[in-house]
């Protein structure tokens, strides 16, 4: 079983790209759990088309204990098992607490099942307490790809997160699989994510081009798999799933300082001239 | 299912460190905010043992190691315990500080078992439970992260038993009971693992824990989950005798109960029995004739605010052997619903003689079931009657002008050192104390 955490500046599409990436796998008729680390609980509406399921959270506090897995996981698009941790509404409580504790419950009541062959951890964008942390921990995700686009703020998001990656993966097992490039058709973006990445010590494993029609299939509560199976975006994301099957570059990342980020975004990140626009 | 209640009668998670100061140089280490330790040991605690109380070695957290993560002066404090305090065993206990903001204790920790120290770890937080179930994971880390390293190819000892029992220092005669309940398993021919306190041989006794035979789980339910754990990880069988074996009675019908899942010799074990029978008898003998013509009146009913071990091991010794009525019982541990039907059911069968009815209010809102006693008892105001509570049950018994036994926590009004009701000798120390306390309003 390989257990995957994808992190990535919020808004960047860790679950879009997550919930499209694994439908990809399905296809391949890999067993799959989508565990959703969010308290918006959005992680897993493409795949179970709508926003409709209960979260952890939201059973351990109207029912006070779960006792059955089957309060909580739902199947989806390809057999995929959805989760959702939940949390509290913006403003209140504590989130980090709250992924503690669903995830400590899917272990308790026995989640994780021989049978599968991935389980996708899906965290919010900002990992700013040690509870969004908690599926990097010893004994859960051993590898972890990060969702970047060419924009600045996203790169140093992903930096950022480098620099607790790093922490967890001196002392235990987790690793860095590779940068995910999710495009916003910024100038020189496959270039200037590919060098950020190997900055990192790490690659580039995917570029997914931007295409509306994730946007089309979002708004109709599907996977661009599931949604328009022929389009040549839904062969991006079966690439991407492909891709990530066959990885075997695990690493301990280098986060760089903010000169040296700033040096390849100059360097890499604007286009002198048309020839560079790789697009025209 | 949350609200507001007066008077617990247990308290938070952390309250499992208890535990570790009663197994003999275990040393509590908390990863928590001030003051945690010595809140639960005044609690549940009477004098602070090897490293309890103020002794227990603390993070402190303050806010900046909310803000900024606590795990360097875990690491810290973990480090220097080793050198400060000679300990056998160290278990670090997390609080609510540490459990909110996500330190990776688990990791920390790791660090030292990775260099063979003895020390494991065990994420509560104390908002997350009460001490009666926190007590189980402190047992099952201790079993899981160091008693497991020392498994490797041993080989089951006959005779062996691991006791579970009475939770140390939840239960105010922990120490007494255990002692007793040792001797007489002993008595019959056991070679017993107590655990924890002053009878117990300390860490060395945890080693041998996979290697008994069987194991014998004492109580109602907090704890269950123990036995239960062993059998899933070494295939040892259990037994578990419902409550606490208070008084000759049920403490032969414990011993009886043992040996027939022991396969024990028969023989042996009657002889043993019948021995401590006589000896025990031998005094009531003795003192027949002044409690039969005790004319100033001993209690002629009881009421118990306790957990449920306790309550249903109370009730049945002084209904079968003193005669005195169960009034309400009310259980106080939390107890969860599910273990809720057979304490019922126990409760059921609570005389030797006949079926008899006893209401039992599941209730840890001690304040609301004071209330409830007081009312209940208005109409057996020309009876004396008798309460077993804690210390914050002396006014209501003053109020009834009723003797108070303490046998569950706070204790205030009396000390506790071996002092055991468990037990053919427990059963004596029990008469003893119902009469002393009644002779004390002699005039």
């Amino acid at each position: 079983m390989r257990q995957i955490a994808i992190y990535g500046k919020g808004g960047i599409g860790k679950s879009t790209t997550t919930q499209n990436l694994t439908a990809g796998l399905a296809e391949l008729g890999k067993k799959i759990m989508v565990v959703g680390c969010d308290p918006k609980a959005d992680s897993t509406r493409l795949l179970l088309n709508g926003l409709a399921q209960r979260t952890v959270l939201d059973t351990l506090r109207e029912e006070g204990e779960v006792d059955d897995l089957k309060q909580i996981e739902k199947e989806g698009f390809g057999g995929i098992r959805c989760v959702e941790s939940g949390g509290p509404e913006p403003g209140v409580g504590c989130a980090g607490r709250g992924i503690i504790t669903s995830i400590g419950m899917l272990e308790d009541l026995g989640a994780y099942t021989d049978d599968l062959d991935y389980v996708f951890y899906d965290v919010l964008g900002d990992v700013v307490c040690g509870g969004f942390a908690m599926p990097i921990r010893e004994g859960k995700a051993k590898e972890i790809y990060i969702v970047a686009s060419g924009e600045m703020m996203a790169l140093y998001a992903a930096n950022n997160i480098c620099k607790g990656i790093q922490k967890y993966a001196l002392k235990g097992g987790v690793r860095l699989g590779g940068i995910i490039c999710n495009s916003r058709n910024v100038d020189r973006e496959k270039e200037l994510l590919r060098h950020f990445a190997e900055e990192l010590g790490s690659q580039l494993i995917y570029f997914v081009p931007r295409d509306n029609e994730v946007q089309r299939a979002e708004i109709k509560k599907k996977t661009v798999i599931d949604h328009d199976p022929k389009h040549p975006q839904a062969q991006e994301y079966r690439n991407l799933a492909q891709a990530i099957e066959n990885n075997t570059q695990f690493v301990i990342p280098k986060p760089m300082t903010q000169e040296r980020l700033e040096e390849i975004l100059f360097e890499f990140g604007l286009m002198d001239n048309i020839k560079d626009n790789y697009h025209i | 299912m949350s609200g507001a209640i007066e008077q617990p009668r247990f308290t938070c998670a952390l309250g499992a460190c208890q535990s570790v100061v009663a197994i003999k140089k275990g040393v509590p280490i908390l990863h928590s905010g001030p003051g945690c330790g010595v809140q639960v040991s005044r609690i549940i605690g009477q004098g602070e043992g090897y490293a309890g109380g103020s002794t227990m070695p603390c993070t402190n957290a303050e806010e900046s190691d909310v803000v900024f993560g606590g795990e360097k002066k875990l690491r810290d404090v973990v480090e220097n315990s080793f050198k400060v305090i000679d300990g056998d065993l160290y278990v670090v206990i997390t609080g609510c500080t540490a459990a909110i903001t996500g330190d990776d204790v688990a990791a920390v920790v790791g660090e030292f078992q990775e260099d063979d120290k003895p020390v494991v770890y065990v994420e509560e937080g104390g908002f997350k439970s009460n001490n009666y179930v926190s007590h189980s994971r402190v047992v099952k880390a201790i079993i899981d992260q160091y008693v497991d390293k020392f498994n490797e190819d041993r080989e089951v000892i006959p005779g062996l038993v691991n006791v579970f029992a009475n939770i140390p220092y939840q239960d105010p005669y922990w120490n007494g009971n255990l002692e007793q309940i040792k001797r007489v398993l002993t008595g019959i021919g056991l070679k017993v693992n107590i655990l924890f306190g002053n009878e117990s041989e300390g860490v060395s006794e945890w080693k041998s824990i996979p290697q008994a035979e069987f194991n014998i789980f004492a109580g109602s339910w907090a704890g269950l989950d123990i036995v239960k754990h062993l059998k899933r990880k070494y295939g040892t069988p259990y037994l578990h005798f419902p409550y606490t074996p208070i008084g000759a009675k049920e403490t032969t019908k414990f011993l009886r109960a043992v040996a027939e899942f022991g396969n024990l010799d028969q023989e042996k074990v009657e002889a043993y029995i019948d021995r401590e029978e006589k000896k025990f008898y031998a005094h009531i003998d003795k003192m027949a004739s002044f409690m039969l013509e005790f004319r100033y009146g001993i209690p002629r009913r009881f009421y118990t605010l306790a957990d449920a071990s306790n309550a249903l091991g109370f009730s049945k010794f002084f209904l079968n052997e003193l005669g005195i009525i169960p009034g309400i019982q009310f259980i106080v541990d939390d107890i969860p619903e599910k273990y809720q039907e057979s304490v019922l059911e126990e409760f059921s069968k609570i005389s030797d003689l006949q079926t008899r009815d006893v209401k039992v209010v599941f209730d840890p809102d001690a304040g609301l079931d004071q209330k409830k006693l007081l009312e209940d008892a208005k109409d057996y105001q020309d009876k004396r009657l008798l309460i077993l509570g804690s210390s914050w049950d002396k006014h209501i018994a003053d109020e009834l002008h009723a003797d108070l036994l303490i046998i569950s926590v706070p204790v205030q009004h009396r000390l506790v050192m071996n002092c055991g009701y468990a037990g053919y000798e427990g059963d004596l120390r029990a008469i003893e104390d119902i009469y002393d306390r009644v002779l004390a309003t002699y005039r």
